[in-house]
């Protein structure tokens, strides 16, 4: 006779469908939970000795560190680039491997916030790569400070970093980043197009004051109507791009050391006038037309609406962009010409040199990193040894002095040759000597878009210069000392 | 007897509710953990000045006073009523017309349905990407069909009269969801119904208005909150076509553009929070006076 349980009295061996059911929830969601509770075990050692800078305890395990790296993005072999570089570093008797390289986090999620989360969690990953200014985070203690590791290092002594782009990691006295590459801004203009008006297209040639390059500017500007068919030269318009021509109009935006923001001094006013200005004379003061008649604003690179940029197509003389873009414009096929070359930026009614801007790679460690001296170790070893293998995926200017000075972008040379090509790089790293202040502010993407407002409204006419940098800079230094309060 | 008797049915019954609570108990979990806490802690944080890296501080309504006196959460405020005062009925007439095409007994229905509601699965993304393709002032489709017929195409988001009506226009491209719900009230309604009507002599638009209409309201009541719903929260397509300052001129800056720049772009969650928290009371007072009409219009059962 086959034994029966009542319910609730089970034989010590018998599991009956309810039992099994609730011995499945219970094992869910212990599962579930054990699932969403944190590891205190890492798969890393410490690097022996010294506590780190980033406030961690360090024990004493001399063999083998691994690290976690993370960099915003990239196409695979820029990030597989990384992972060579890492098995460089690891082959160099370091003692260091790279165990873990995070190429961007995928179009649901942004890499801030991962970043945010992870060092919420208490769990950051042991050094990164940033599209953002340290300072922006450091002001809130995201990162470590790196002076000592500096202090100590095999090339990142502060005395190998050009000072401009450093300051780019600058937060009250202490230094929060390492500008692993610091591609400048030029002029990239149509040779062939200039030489067509009669204009030399020499580089010493060029355009050498604001009213110079709007002169030049209008002898390629043509309607049909209300479509704008050719342009010279789009007067300025972006927000990032608006630090290099205040500089050259003897302005700036903001004051690290004084913490203060100039949005609305005079030669600011100024600049944001002779842009609405260049816009009346040129462009029918119809900003609207201008960008609905073609791609004449996306920089050289196609634009959301599908369209190829006008500078390709020969219909656009000159346009702003950096170091990268004198690769990334083969990106698109130009139509019937090739010859392209690069110049200064001019300087404007009110300034008195030229300057250039920068748009960094920044490496920064986490406070709380695991490892802070191996991170920095690895960091020192990339912006140095790293970097030609960097440069093979994407040519960005190498900022440390150590690093290699015999790279050129082989895409340029696959053009126009390695002449060219050779001087195209060094015509950007000059420019880095003569870079505008940048990236310094620790709200800084708040300052970028209330400019980018103010430009907004003066070239739609809603706004005065006047009156939307007034507001631009109410704006964001109330938002500055509102952080600095806190 | 009696007695033991009750015990045992109370046993088993404490038993059975046991059991109940353990198969909700996931969804309980899940209810607590990702909806419950954070409302609950988007509630506290809005009374905060908090960066994620630092531990909230208390602000009182700060938040709440500075949000009164930011002229980007008026601006935002008017973008995303005007876009949810226009994006649902139109929607709605144009989801409701599809459903009606779709259920009209022809060849290949079940193609055309899945045809209609592939958009809907379409990510967001690509969605907004093919339509920015599609509204190219100069040569998109749209405006080559527009200037077709003899008219001047607007340059839409190039332009700060016309790029919020882009966004509406792109709006329509989700109507496949609420255009299934639709069809599966349209063919609840008994045959029977518009078969009196007809041998009553009913027009076919009679038909519509007096029988398909009247029978269909509590599902309009369904796709009417959902939609007031969504289009307070319309996010993509808006940071897509118009970036955290909602280009042109601040004309596709939406609210909930507004909290993302807030908290994940300057680092104010406090101040997100309380932006979410206003979304959050503002939606759930729409929603319940629109349940409070419902009365007038909504007619219950056949």
């Amino acid at each position: 006779m086959k034994r029966r349980n009542r319910p609730g009295q089970m034989g010590p061996m018998v599991v009956d469908r309810r039992r099994f059911l609730q011995l499945l929830g219970a094992g869910g969601a212990a599962a579930f939970l054990g699932a969403c509770g944190g590891s205190e075990e890492t798969t890393t050692t410490a690097s022996a000795g010294t506590s780190g800078t980033a406030g961690t305890t360090t024990t004493a395990a001399p063999q083998a560190v691994g690290l976690d790296f993370w960099l915003p993005g990239g196409s695979d072999p820029f990030c597989g680039a990384f992972r060579t570089v890492g098995d460089n570093f690891a082959a160099s008797g370091s003692g260091i491997t790279i165990e873990e390289v995070l190429c961007g986090v995928g179009e649901d999620e942004d890499f801030t916030e991962r970043i945010l989360a992870s060092l919420a969690a208490g769990s950051p990953p042991d050094a990164v790569i940033i599209w953002s200014p340290p300072v922006v985070l450091a002001s809130r203690g995201a990162w470590a400070p790196l002076d000592d590791l500096m202090a100590s290092s095999t090339y990142s002594q502060l005395e190998n970093w050009p000072e401009g782009v450093l300051s780019s990691c600058r937060w009250d006295g202490k230094i929060y980043g390492l500008p692993a590459t610091a591609s400048s801004y030029g002029i990239f203009y149509n040779e062939e197009l200039l030489e067509s008006k009669g204009i030399s297209s020499a580089r010493d040639d060029f355009p050498k004051t604001w009213d110079d390059l709007k002169a030049m500017s209008a002898e390629f500007v043509e309607w049909d109507g209300d479509t704008l068919v050719s342009a010279g030269f789009i007067p300025p318009y972006d927000a990032i791009e608006s630090a290099i021509w205040s500089a050259t109009n003897g302005g700036i935006l903001y004051d690290a050391d004084a913490k203060r923001f100039r949005l609305d001094s005079d030669q600011n006013i100024e600049m944001l006038d002779y842009g609405l200005r260049w816009l009346n004379e040129q462009y029918k003061g119809d900003w609207v037309a201008l960008t609905a008649s073609g791609n004449f604003t996306g920089g050289g690179y196609v634009d959301d609406n599908g369209r190829p940029p006008a500078f390709h197509a020969g219909d656009h003389a000159a346009l702003v962009n950096g170091f990268w873009f004198a690769s990334d414009v083969y990106g698109v096929e130009f139509d019937g010409w090739e010859r392209w070359n690069v110049a200064q930026f001019p300087v404007g009614p009110s300034g008195t040199s030229t300057a250039s801007g920068f748009w960094p790679n920044w490496c920064a460690i986490p406070s709380g990193s695991a490892n802070p001296e191996a991170a920095f170790a690895w960091l020192d070893y990339l912006v140095v040894e790293g970097m030609r293998e960097w440069f093979s995926q994407v040519p960005d200017i190498p900022t440390n002095r150590q690093a290699p000075d015999d790279l050129f972008p082989q895409a340029i040379a696959d053009q126009r040759g390695d002449e060219f090509a050779s001087d195209i790089t060094r015509f950007f790293t000059g420019q880095l000597e003569v870079a505008a202040p940048m990236w310094t502010c620790p709200v800084q993407d708040f300052m970028h878009d209330r400019i980018s407002e103010a430009i907004d409204a003066v070239m739609l006419k809603t706004a005065t210069p006047r009156e939307a940098l007034t507001a631009a800079q109410e704006a964001s230094q109330a938002e500055l000392d509102d952080l600095l309060a806190g | 007897m009696n007695r033991l008797r009750r015990s045992g049915a109370r046993s088993l019954g404490r038993r059975e509710a046991l059991a109940g609570f353990l198969f909700v108990a996931p969804w309980l979990v899940a209810l607590a953990v990702f909806h419950l806490y954070p409302i609950g802690a988007a509630t506290y944080l809005s009374f905060t000045e908090y960066d994620v890296l630092n531990p909230p501080e208390w602000a009182g309504v700060d938040n709440y006073v500075d949000m009164w006196n930011d002229d980007a959460v008026w601006l935002a405020a008017r973008n995303s009523l005007f876009y949810a005062l226009l994006s649902v009925p139109i929607g709605l007439a144009v989801s409701l017309m599809l459903a009606l095409l779709l259920n009209r007994p022809v060849r290949g229905v079940g193609i055309h349905r899945t045809l209609f509601y592939m958009p809907a699965v379409v990510p967001p993304v690509a969605g907004t990407i093919v339509f920015l393709l599609l509204m190219e002032p100069r040569s998109g489709l749209l405006n080559t069909a527009i200037e077709s017929v003899g008219l001047d195409g607007p340059a839409w988001f190039h332009d700060p009269r016309w790029a919020k009506w882009g966004l509406i226009v792109l709006s329509l491209w989700g109507v496949g969801a609420a255009t299934l719900i639709f069809l599966a009230g349209l063919q609840e309604i008994p045959q029977s119904l518009l078969e009196a009507a007809s041998i009553d002599g009913a027009s076919s638009w009679q038909r519509f208005l007096r029988v398909t209409l009247p029978l269909l309201t509590p599902v309009i009541l369904f796709n009417l909150v959902i939609g007031i719903i969504y289009s307070f929260q319309v996010f993509d397509a808006a940071m897509i076509v118009g970036g955290p300052t909602g280009e042109p001129n601040g004309s596709t800056l939406m609210y909930m553009v507004l909290i993302y720049r807030s908290a994940f772009r300057y680092f104010n969650m406090g101040y997100a929070s309380a932006q979410a928290m206003v979304l959050f009371l503002v939606i759930l007072a729409v929603t319940a006076a629109i349940f409070g009409t419902t009365r007038r219009w909504v007619h219950e059962g056949i």
